[in-house]
């Protein structure tokens, strides 16, 4: 009896069921209207970010660099991007001059003063200091349904050097936008001019060593160096790429660039020796390099996400027709500690083989070639750079990171005998260098 | 990109609007926003992510620095509650009062001995009949400022913790962006705010294997919520046994369907239902027709 009746409770209640819980679900939502959530403002369209770089090589150069980045996003790709960077360098850098037992003398680029290299030293130019400024400015809008255009301007301003560049790109979003392809061009023209004017190519670096009775006289020497106080390039690049999204979890980049310069394309500041069959320098003279480079670069990213963390893997190809060739590869794994920081180990082997008219010296004995350059970063060598970033999140919501990188610089012999002296000496540049990078996005 | 990191949220450009993803609640979470402007759909996107991740905070029993682990580790005393807590209180008091004991959440301190992960055992009928005495709602007693909670028993926010996140965000949606329709989907439990301008409705896929359910449900306004076993069960001497459990017998509900799916209002709402749905096992289907909603059994 009592079961039947309980039953039938069950059941005549069973009916009320949802009016009921309408009418308590309303009670809690009603009860309870925190406001909770306002103190976050979302009205900004605008993004900052700021960085900080030093960058120091073992007794060369060292440079501080500052970012400051600003960005208007006020819809989905429709974006204003501006960049302003100032970097300052300062200290000496390797003028292709060759190390000798006892020590040289040389002349500064300028023409005022001198540098000296002690006995059994690489010949460092001292004299190397500039601040740069550039400045960058982007658009991204859509052009049309599933196309996306891109187009700035850039402008780099050194003491003795002026850049000015256009860009116009677009990329078509395919199928879901898993894949994305775009194609770019860029112009730019950049003008030289160093104090001292552009030097005569191939020929021989004016020393005062007391042959001069004047010094009105040096400086006639020295001026009959000169061709120009300055001079021109012009860049070409395209760029086409194809990103592609593999999985959930997987993103895949390829790039093709190809880009042609023409004009000035010496270093105004660096010598190639000569020197005799005991391995003597006799004689310095201005390097020369081709008057047109054409570059061939070849790029493959990858990015995958793991639960918690993300790999980063690229290699890159690059081949000129001054006899250039690169391989990059690049490994960078992200691994979040906790909710708010972040650490990143990364790697990176860089090697590449010498231009063709790359020398570390020339031999007077021969006649002198007609490009002629003892660049050390036309040399073959190696890269290796190995490099650890840590980022964390501020309480007010900010993304700072540090990172912090060690690259050394390995070259390698392209002769297989050297005169003399030379046996006993160092002959290629080494380096050895530390970046340090602070980033501030707010 | 899948991948989303705690307290991360991504945001895609969608057909007709944006769509932030995140993780709440160990759910995957979806917030489609129907706007063609990036900064309203981020706004909504994070209102969304933060009220689920402020209600997860607070009554997640996985975190040991919130309200529902003070009540379950209070041995016994006085715990002071908030506002908010008490109004979540009288809902579960209501519900326990509508099912005649059947919708309870105290019964979490059944999970000690039963498990529906794949290879579990099936307990004995002793370890179950042990734990029945810390089960029973009409055990606590509350007011609007303090509980007292019988030692070693637990209550278990679960039970309507993501339902009630639904509808708490979506009510600061409403409040905010009145004219905007956000879908909000919390790992299953859905609502849509507004009916959306550009189409006449959202199209929600739904888990289950029904056929009429194959090509999703279409909706414009309202909330849907499924209950259902089709991952959580425990095979027993060739009998399936789903996860939901008799509080009153420590037991799963025999003949139970394999998922319920109800349409209603709010979140709330349509997620009892189909508890409760379940909870009347082989009447599940009667029980439902009884509530003038919109329901799918799938057995």
């Amino acid at each position: 009896m009592q079961l039947v009746n309980q039953s039938k409770r069950m059941s005549k209640k069973a009916k009320n069921v949802s009016t009921a819980i309408a009418a308590a679900s309303c009670a809690l939502l009603g009860s309870s209207a925190q406001a909770e959530g306002d103190f976050w403002d979302f009205s900004k369209d605008w993004k900052f970010d700021t960085g900080f770089l030093y960058y120091g090589e073992t007794d060369r150069v060292s440079a501080v660099e500052g970012v400051f980045s600003a960005t208007h996003e006020p819809e989905f790709n429709d974006k204003f991007n501006f960049k302003v960077v100032l970097d300052s360098l300062t200290g000496a850098s390797p003028s292709g001059a060759i190390a000798q037992p006892n020590s040289q003398t040389f002349t500064r680029p300028s023409g005022n003063g001198q540098y000296t290299a002690e006995a059994g030293e690489i010949p460092l130019d001292d004299t190397f200091r500039d601040t740069r400024l550039q400045m960058n400015a982007q658009w991204t809008k859509p052009a049309w349904e599933n196309v996306t255009s891109s187009y700035g301007v850039h402008f780099s301003k050194e003491y003795d050097y002026l850049s000015l560049a256009l860009n116009g790109s677009l990329a078509w979003d395919l199928n879901q936008k898993n894949s994305t392809f775009s194609a770019g061009l860029s112009y730019a023209s950049d003008t030289y001019e160093p104090v001292g004017g552009i030097p005569d190519p191939l020929s021989s670096m004016v020393i005062d060593l007391g042959q001069f009775p004047t010094d009105q006289d040096f400086q006639d020497a020295f001026d009959a160096t000169r061709i120009d106080s300055s001079d021109d390039r012009q860049t070409t690049d395209i760029l086409l790429g194809w990103t592609q999204v593999i999985n959930r979890s997987t993103i895949m980049q390829f790039n093709y660039s190809y880009s042609n310069v023409s004009g000035y394309l010496n270093d105004p500041f660096k010598v190639i020796s000569l020197v005799d069959n005991g391995g003597i320098a006799t004689d310095h003279i201005y390097e020369n390099r081709p008057d047109s480079r054409t570059k061939h670069s070849f790029y493959w990213q990858t990015k995958h996400h793991f639960d918690e963390s993300i790999m980063d893997v690229s290699v890159r190809y690059f081949t000129d027709d001054w006899g250039i060739k690169s391989q990059t590869v690049e490994y960078k794994h992200l691994f979040y500690i906790g909710d708010s920081s972040f650490i990143e180990p990364q790697f990176r082997y860089y090697s590449q083989t010498a231009a063709d008219f790359y020398q570390p010296y020339l031999l007077d004995s021969a006649a002198v070639p007609e490009f002629a350059s003892a660049d050390i970063r036309l040399g073959e060598f190696t890269g290796v750079t190995l490099g650890l970033k840590y980022g964390w999140k501020t309480n007010a919501g900010n993304e700072m990171a540090l990172r912090l990188s060690y690259y050394k610089q390995s070259a390698k012999d392209v002769l297989d005998s050297h005169p003399g002296v030379l046996n006993d000496l160092e002959i290629y540049p080494d380096m050895d260098a530390v970046f340090l990078q602070y980033t501030y996005s707010f | 990109m899948s991948y989303k990191k705690q307290n991360q949220i991504e945001i895609t450009e969608q057909e007709h609007g944006f769509l932030g993803q995140f993780n709440a609640m160990a759910s995957p979470c979806d917030c489609l926003v129907e706007t063609d402007n990036l900064q309203q759909a981020k706004s909504i996107i994070e209102l969304v992510a933060n009220e689920a991740w402020r209600i997860e905070q607070k009554y997640s029993r996985y975190q040991d620095n919130n309200i529902c682990y003070a009540i379950n580790n209070s041995n016994g005393s006085r715990v002071a509650i908030d506002p908010e807590t008490f109004g979540l209180l009288q809902f579960a008091q209501q519900c326990y009062d509508i099912s005649d004991g059947m919708f309870d959440l105290t019964s979490g301190v059944l999970r000690r001995v039963w498990s529906f992960k794949p290879n579990a055992s099936f307990p004995s009928r002793e370890k179950v009949e042990q734990l029945l005495p810390l089960i029973g709602w009409n055990k606590i007693k509350f007011d609007k400022d303090s509980l007292i909670l019988q030692p070693e028993m637990e209550i278990d926010f679960g039970g309507i913790g993501k339902e009630y996140a639904v509808d708490k965000a979506a009510q600061l949606v409403i409040e905010q962006f009145p004219d905007i329709s956000v879908l909000i989907n919390f790992g299953g439990d859905l609502r849509v705010t507004h009916a959306p301008v550009k189409r006449p409705y959202w199209q929600v896929g739904v888990d289950s294997q029904l056929a009429q359910l194959e090509k999703s449900i279409r909706l414009s306004i309202g909330a849907i919520c499924t209950s259902g076993d089709t991952e959580r069960y425990l095979i027993h001497n060739g009998k399936r046994y789903g996860h939901i459990l008799n509080p009153t017998t420590g037991y799963p509900i025999k003949n139970a369907p394999h998922t319920v799916t109800v349409i209603a209002d709010h979140c709330l709402q349509a997620g009892l239902l189909a508890t409760l749905a379940m909870l009347h096992g082989p009447k599940a289907e009667s029980f439902l027709s009884d509530q003038s909603v919109k329901f799918y059994c799938q057995r």
